[in-house]
Order: structure tokens, then C-alpha cells, then sequence
């Protein structure tokens, strides 16, 4: 896929958030929350139908922060509600233009919302999910179109993928940093997460 | 919220606000029932005029629910600004009120609150360790194909197997019982919608059952290989859907002991100012011992009727003892008020849970 810029990608967004909450895209910016334009649940979930259709991808179902917690098991990343150092550091890497100053002090999950609620958030996730999506033919070349749900069908010889979810994708970040970044803390500490 | 309020009892109150039918300028509105922490909340928030006013229908709505519960339950008298709803680090609302003078502590109630298309919705229950979810979803402009996205194939088969013209409410109640869940729990659907999973509906009833799966269970151990019951109801153009979860246990209906003990008091107070020997017991019968009055018999039928918001066949067993000739006892009476709940028979059948 041609790699699209983040403001044509902002672009092209703004516009679907703008139908779905029939509002005027002049109201949104990268730094406003979705919540704040008035997007109830289901509108985020039509958000991301739209967003999936016309971008070609396949947005993960729960944040990276909720991935993590999967991989790292209970308690290591957050605690009653509350990121520990090890959490802090892992969304600090994963998001590196995140104001540093916010993780500071104390950070509830419910703040993270915020974060994960922003336009600019989400159109870096696009911008991210959106190169893996082939515009051409892995065997002949020819030009891919969607065909049904997440599959792609190449036009020329019909041969058909299935796009990767951005869960899976996330899965594999979190696994990757995982192993490089914090298991070799743990073996030095002796501690490892419960879920291992 | 009439058609919920019907299945949501048991020490709850459940409560629903429209954002047309604001009483006054919603600054006005702030001013009156908010705690100075939340006009701070109030006066900075940045979103859009649908969601401030929203935001502040749900917290009129959420303080009404608990000053009615805490003056029926407790005869406790509050302001709704003496009733501060905080959110935990979670996001989930938590009530703080503050303890007059004259009682030492109050257990702070338990709350949810949902708001869409300028209806607000809150469910209050008394047990402070119960787990409440409430949501509710206007039936209006929405896609028709968002199933494909928030169900998975098998949730999918349960709407296709519903005639036609229900499957669109059914499509929405079986998503307010997926938020209501979630909400139940503390963390929303941050799990994933994957991991609240929907194991039956039911059509005549309203009940959906949910059943948590993969990092939900990992949020909630102790519900493995147990499911919740969420109720739904549709009223005009909107599907609520409401759960309590209490210790462990899921209970919406009211235990046999529930029924007994608000019979006890319900019959102390009718009978006050009479004049008996003996307290009211289980085995007391209403007509001999207590000597009731078949006038006295309707009020307290009538009485039982309003507390469940359930109509019960009483003119027929009121007539059927005085065909007979026979009395009644509370014990008896228990056991027809727990039928008529759905409840099972017997004494220590107490929860509706697997």
C-alpha cells in the first residue's frame, strides 16, 4: 500500500468520524477525545467498521495495555487500578510521543482512556496497521480488493489472504519487548510474572 | 424504565431521566445538586454540549436513585449534593456520602449509570459489595450491520434464530447486557467483546445469560464456569439492560428468606398499634392468632403486590381459605409470594445460580 502520511490519514478519518457522529469536521483535532465529540459506545463501534472498510484493516478489539496484561500476567503492569513502573515503561515505549510528564505521577487506567479515546491515537494505529495491508498480488501482482470481512482477493488470479489483526499485531510487540526488555530484568531480580 | 423497574428490586432503585424534560438551565442544575469537586469536573470538561449535558443528566439522575434508596431503606435524608459519585481508578462510579451527625456510618450504596440519545438511566442498590451494571441504547439511527462486528458467529446464530422483526431489539439488548456486565465488574469491555460471551436469550422473558471468557476471567476469577443473568427490557425507543451481582452469586429475585423477613416487618407494622402477647413468627397465622380481618388480609396483599411490582393470583388463595375454612400461616404466605416470583420451592432454595 502506498504508505499514506499521518495528516492524509487524519484527513480520511476525520471525515468518518465526522458522518458517524454527524457533526462537523472542523470539531475534530488530533488532540480531541471522541467521547468529548459525543461518540457513545456503538457510534465507536461504527467508528470502526467504517475505519476497517476504508482503510483495509483489522483494529484490535482491547488496548495494548489490556494485551499486555495478558502476556505479563496479573499484577505487574498495573496494580488496583494503578500502572507500576514496569507498565509505565512499557506504554512509554510503545507510545513514544506521549507526554512523559503525564506518567509522572500516579496513572489510573481510567486516565488511559483518555489517551486511547484520542483522534491522534488512533491515527497513528491506522498509519501503523495500514502498511501491512498489500495493494498487490503476493504471486502475480495484480491488485488486491476486499472481499469479504478481512479477507483481500487478488483481482488477477483470485488468489485470497486474510488481513492480521491489529491484536495479533500488538500480541507480537508485547512478546517482542517481553523478551528483550523485561526478561532479563526478571532473571536479575529473580522475579517473574505469575503467568509463566 | 417502568418495564425494568419491574424485575430490578430487592433494596434497588432504579431511575431514568430525560434530557428534553431538564428542569431548569443545566448551570442552574450544577449548581444545585454537584459537590464542589464535581463542578470542578463539571465546569472543565472540554466535550461537546450533547455530552456535558449528558454527563450531568447522568449525575442527577444517579444522586435520585440514591436519595430515594437511602430515604426508603434508611430514612436517611439527603441533598443531592451530599451525595458525591467519584469515579475509582477503574472508571467505575463510586458513591460517597458523608455521614450525618446522628448515625455513626453509612454503607455507601452501590451505583451504575448509563446515558444515550439524551436519556439518562442509574440503578442504585443498597449492599455496598453488590456489583451493579446498568446501560441502555436508543433504537434510532443506528447501522444495521454493527452485529458483524460485536458478535461472534455463534452469538450471531441466537439473533437469526429470532423471528424478523426482533432481531434489531435483540441485537441492542444483547449489547446493553455486554456493557452492563462489564460494568458490573469495574472495567467496562476492556477485555474485548470476545470476552463476554452471550450463552442463551430469552425471548419472553428478557433475560440474557452472559458467560466471561479469556482476560475477562482473568479481570474476575471467581466466575469461572458460572454465568450472569442480565434482564432487558424495551420501553419506546430504548433497550435497557441491568444486572446485580451479589457475592458471588448472581440474584435479581429475592431469596425465600428475603420474603419472609419483609413479611415479618411488613406484618409488625400492620400490626402495631394492635394488641398482642406474642411477637409476629413464621408460623404465626394471619386470621386465628393474629386475628385478622379479611379487610386487613387485601391490604397487606395489596401491600406485597406494590413492594414485588408483581401481580399475584391473591383473590383466588384468599378464596380458596375461605372455602375451607382454613387459616394461613407467614410460612404459607412466603411460599405463594415465592412462587409467584419464579422463585423455586422450598425453604432453602435461596439462589437462582448454577
Amino acid at each position: 500500500m502506498p504508505i499514506m502520511t499521518e495528516s492524509e490519514v487524519f484527513d480520511k478519518f476525520a471525515q468518518i468520524v465526522a458522518k458517524s457522529l454527524r457533526i462537523d469536521v472542523s470539531q475534530i483535532a488530533p488532540d480531541t477525545h471522541l467521547t468529548d465529540l459525543g461518540a457513545e459506545s456503538l457510534d465507536l463501534i461504527e467508528i470502526t467498521m467504517e475505519t476497517e472498510t476504508q482503510f483495509h484493516i483489522f483494529l484490535p478489539d482491547k488496548s495494548v495495555l489490556e494485551t499486555a496484561v495478558e502476556v505479563f500476567g496479573p499484577g505487574v503492569l498495573e496494580r488496583d487500578g494503578y500502572l507500576t513502573g514496569e507498565g509505565k515503561q512499557l506504554l512509554l515505549r510503545r507510545m513514544p510521543d506521549a507526554d512523559a510528564q503525564a506518567f509522572a505521577g500516579e496513572v489510573a487506567v481510567r486516565d488511559l482512556q483518555h489517551y486511547f479515546l484520542r483522534v491522534d491515537t488512533w491515527v497513528r494505529m491506522i498509519q501503523g496497521l495500514a502498511q501491512y495491508t498489500p495493494t498487490e498480488c503476493a504471486s502475480c501482482g495484480g491488485p488486491m480488493a476486499t472481499s469479504m470481512g478481512f479477507r483481500m482477493k487478488c483481482a488477477k488470479c483470485g488468489q485470497e489472504i486474510t488481513l492480521r489483526s491489529g491484536e495479533e499485531f500488538n500480541r507480537e510487540w508485547v512478546r517482542e519487548y517481553y523478551d528483550r526488555e523485561y526478561r532479563p530484568q526478571a532473571a536479575v531480580s529473580f522475579t517473574r510474572p505469575a503467568c509463566l | 424504565m417502568n418495564a425494568l423497574g419491574s424485575l430490578v428490586y430487592d433494596s434497588s432503585v432504579t431511575q431514568a431521566y430525560r434530557l428534553d424534560a431538564f428542569p431548569c438551565a443545566p448551570e442552574l442544575l450544577a449548581e444545585m445538586i454537584l459537590s464542589p469537586d464535581e463542578r470542578g469536573h463539571w465546569t472543565s470538561m472540554r466535550a461537546v454540549d450533547k455530552r456535558r449535558k449528558e454527563w450531568l443528566l447522568g449525575r442527577a439522575v444517579a444522586k435520585e436513585a440514591v436519595r430515594l434508596l437511602l430515604a426508603r431503606e434508611l430514612n436517611l435524608h439527603l441533598a443531592p449534593a451530599e451525595i458525591e459519585i467519584v469515579p475509582d481508578p477503574y472508571g467505575r462510579p463510586l458513591v460517597s456520602v458523608a455521614p450525618p451527625l446522628r448515625v455513626a456510618t453509612v454503607h455507601q450504596p452501590s451505583i451504575s449509570i448509563a446515558h444515550s440519545h439524551g436519556t439518562a438511566v442509574a440503578l442504585a442498590v443498597l449492599d455496598p459489595e453488590a456489583q451493579v451494571g446498568i446501560d441502555v441504547e436508543s433504537m434510532t439511527g443506528r447501522r444495521e450491520d454493527f452485529e458483524a462486528i460485536a458478535f461472534s458467529p455463534d452469538e450471531r446464530c441466537l439473533l437469526a434464530a429470532l423471528p424478523l422483526d426482533l432481531r434489531r431489539e435483540w441485537a441492542l439488548r444483547m449489547w446493553c447486557a455486554k456493557e452492563a456486565v462489564g460494568k458490573a465488574l469495574g472495567r467496562g469491555l476492556s477485555a474485548g467483546l470476545r470476552a463476554f460471551h452471550i450463552l442463551r436469550i430469552d425471548p419472553a422473558g428478557g433475560e440474557i445469560e452472559v458467560e466471561l471468557r479469556d482476560s475477562a476471567l482473568g479481570q474476575c476469577p471467581p466466575l469461572r464456569g458460572k454465568f450472569l443473568n442480565v434482564y432487558t427490557a424495551r420501553e419506546s425507543n430504548f433497550v435497557f439492560a441491568a444486572i446485580i451481582h451479589q457475592q458471588g452469586a448472581v440474584r435479581m429475585r429475592p431469596s425465600r428468606q428475603d420474603i419472609l423477613d419483609y413479611l415479618l416487618q411488613k406484618m409488625g407494622e400492620l400490626t402495631e398499634d394492635w394488641d398482642y402477647p406474642d411477637p409476629v413468627r413464621p408460623e404465626s397465622r394471619l386470621f386465628t392468632e393474629l386475628g385478622f380481618e379479611s379487610l386487613d388480609a387485601v391490604v397487606l396483599c395489596t401491600a406485597i403486590q406494590e413492594h414485588y411490582q408483581t401481580p399475584m393470583p391473591f383473590a383466588e388463595l384468599l378464596a380458596e381459605i375461605g372455602q375451607h375454612q382454613r387459616d394461613l400461616s407467614i410460612d404459607e404466605l412466603t411460599d405463594f409470594v415465592n412462587t409467584h416470583l419464579g422463585g423455586p420451592k422450598g425453604a432453602d432454595s435461596t439462589r437462582r445460580v448454577q
